[in-house]
Formats: structure tokens, C-alpha cells, sequence
């Protein structure tokens, strides 16, 4: 066999080694992709077959949400009438009395009334306090009370010098009782001190009074 | 006899790094496909566990229907309690 023979099964052997290696480890890869093909493929199936129902399910509650809504607006209006009926829902949050009812075309357009003047106080205020049950949580501008642009809070900017604002600047309440800092002696007669703080007794034995002795 | 070395050096010198650049070219491709279908199958076995919850919306459905079913009750007694309106007005 000559050399260049030789060297021909060399670069044959060359090439089909480089072959073999290259393919060997292209079908382990080609094998784990189809593997996590597999199991891709299984976890699909399943989130399939999970939410085939959902829109069926949703579609119902989303159908009795709206008669819900449908009953209540219709017996507010037909209870409070219009106007009073907008005026409480932007009085419970703010604005969307301009948004109107759903089943009242147009009641956006109408006038909502001061609530304050329409309704007592103390209503307002137990409606405002409704704002803080978990139906009104579910706004979706989210819960009133956790909104400073709308909760009720906004209302104490009304008067910015009062306590809300400047704390720091106003005496604390007195303690009274045992738990006192500054106990007094009860007196002897109305309006005089048996003793002056940090003095001694302010009566003589003859019962009058020392020069020191204040009334209280 | 020219022609046999000629022939080898086109093997090995031509022939041999085009058959190794071509198929280190298809490894390197499919090495890098394995990571992105773990990937993959990761996130879609754990989209597959979050609709676990998808079963409980029977029971939401149910407890929305009997809600709204109690408000209507109710509304039913409240449009008989309270006078309407235009009522109340005059």
C-alpha cells in the first residue's frame, strides 16, 4: 500500500469519527428536547382541559351579578328617585355620578344634589362608614378609605391648624387621679391648702392662716 | 499518484473542517433548544398547578347565585316597606 493510501484511510477514518461524534451528541440533545417536549406537551393538556369551563362558569356569574345590579339600581331609582339615587352614589364615591347608571341611560347627565343636604348627617356618615364593608373593598378604584384623593380623611385638610395637622404643638390631656403626677392633700376647710407645694403646714395651731397660704 | 496526494489534501484540509464546522453548527443549535424547552415545560406544569383553583369557581358561581338571589329577596321586601318616590313626594 502506497503512503498516500494510507493516508486516505486516515482522512476517511478523520471524517466519519467527526461524524459520528457531532451526530452522537446532536441526538442525546434531540432526545432531551424531546423529552421536555412531552412533558410540555402533558402540562398544556391539562391547562386545557382546567380552563375549558371557565368561560361558561364566569359568563353565569357575571349573568347574575347583573341582575343583582340590575334589581338594586331599579329599586334605588324607584325608592330615592334619580336624582337623590346619583347623589347618594357620589356622595359614597366621589365622581361616579357622572358615570350613571347602567340601566338608566342618561342618569349621568343629571344634577347630583349635595348629600348633605339631601340626607342627615348621621346617615351620611353610616353610608360613609359602609364604604369601609368588603362589597365596597371591591370598587374598582379600590377601597375608599385607603384612598387619600377620595377617602374621608380629605375632609380634615378643610381645617389645617387643628390637631390632625400639628400635634406636636398642643399640650397634652392632664392626667387626673392616683396615676397623677401632682397629688394634692384634701383640705381642711373649702378653698385653703394644707399645704403649699414644697412648704410646710400652712395653719397654726390657733388656726390661722400663714402668710403663705393660698386659696385654691 | 499526484492525483491520490491531491485528493488527500483536499480531505483533510477542505472536506474535514467543513464536515466539523457544519456539524458542530447543528450541536451547538440543538444544545441550546434543551434549555428553552425546560423552560417551557417548567412554566407550563406551573400554570398547570395555579388552575388547580379553576374548581372553586363552581363553588363561587353557587354562592353568587344564592347572593343575588338573597338581594333580590330582600329588595322584594324593601320595594314593599318603602314607598316609592314619587310617592313619598306627594
Amino acid at each position: 500500500m502506497t503512503a498516500a493510501g494510507v493516508v486516505l484511510i486516515v482522512a476517511v477514518v478523520l471524517i466519519v469519527a467527526a461524524l459520528a461524534w457531532y451526530l452522537i451528541w446532536t441526538i442525546v440533545a434531540l432526545s432531551r428536547i424531546t423529552t421536555g417536549l412531552d412533558r410540555t406537551i402533558a402540562a398544556v393538556g391539562e391547562i386545557i382541559a382546567k380552563s375549558a369551563p371557565v368561560g361558561e362558569v364566569v359568563t353565569t356569574i357575571n349573568a347574575d351579578l347583573d341582575a343583582g345590579v340590575t334589581a338594586l339600581e331599579g329599586l334605588l331609582v324607584k325608592k330615592a328617585g334619580m336624582p337623590d339615587a346619583i347623589g347618594l352614589v357620589d356622595g359614597l364615591y366621589p365622581g361616579a355620578g357622572e358615570a350613571g347608571f347602567r340601566d338608566f341611560p342618561g342618569s349621568g347627565d343629571t344634577k347630583a344634589p349635595r348629600i348633605a343636604e339631601v340626607y342627615t348627617r348621621g346617615v351620611l356618615t353610616l353610608a360613609r362608614l359602609g364604604r369601609e364593608a368588603p362589597i365596597a373593598a371591591a370598587s374598582p378604584e379600590g377601597p375608599v378609605l385607603r384612598d387619600v384623593s377620595r377617602g374621608a380623611g380629605a375632609a380634615l385638610d378643610l381645617y389645617p391648624d387643628v390637631r390632625q395637622t400639628r400635634p406636636e404643638k398642643l399640650p397634652r390631656s392632664p392626667v387626673i387621679g392616683t396615676g397623677a403626677p401632682v397629688q394634692y392633700e384634701p383640705s381642711e376647710e373649702p378653698g385653703v391648702r394644707r399645704h403649699m407645694p414644697g412648704r410646710a403646714a400652712v395653719l397654726d395651731p390657733d388656726g390661722r392662716h400663714d402668710a403663705d397660704a393660698g386659696t385654691v | 499518484m499526484t492525483l491520490y496526494w491531491i485528493g488527500d489534501a483536499v480531505l483533510l484540509l477542505v472536506v474535514l473542517p467543513v464536515v466539523v464546522y457544519l456539524l458542530h453548527g447543528v450541536l451547538g443549535a440543538a444544545r441550546s433548544i434543551v434549555p428553552s424547552v425546560e423552560a417551557i415545560s417548567a412554566a407550563a406544569q406551573a400554570g398547570s398547578k395555579d388552575l388547580d383553583a379553576t374548581a372553586l369557581l363552581l363553588t363561587t358561581q353557587d354562592q353568587a347565585t344564592r347572593t343575588v338571589a338573597g338581594v333580590a329577596n330582600y329588595g322584594g321586601s324593601l320595594d314593599v316597606i318603602l314607598d316609592d318616590a314619587e310617592e313619598a313626594q306627594s
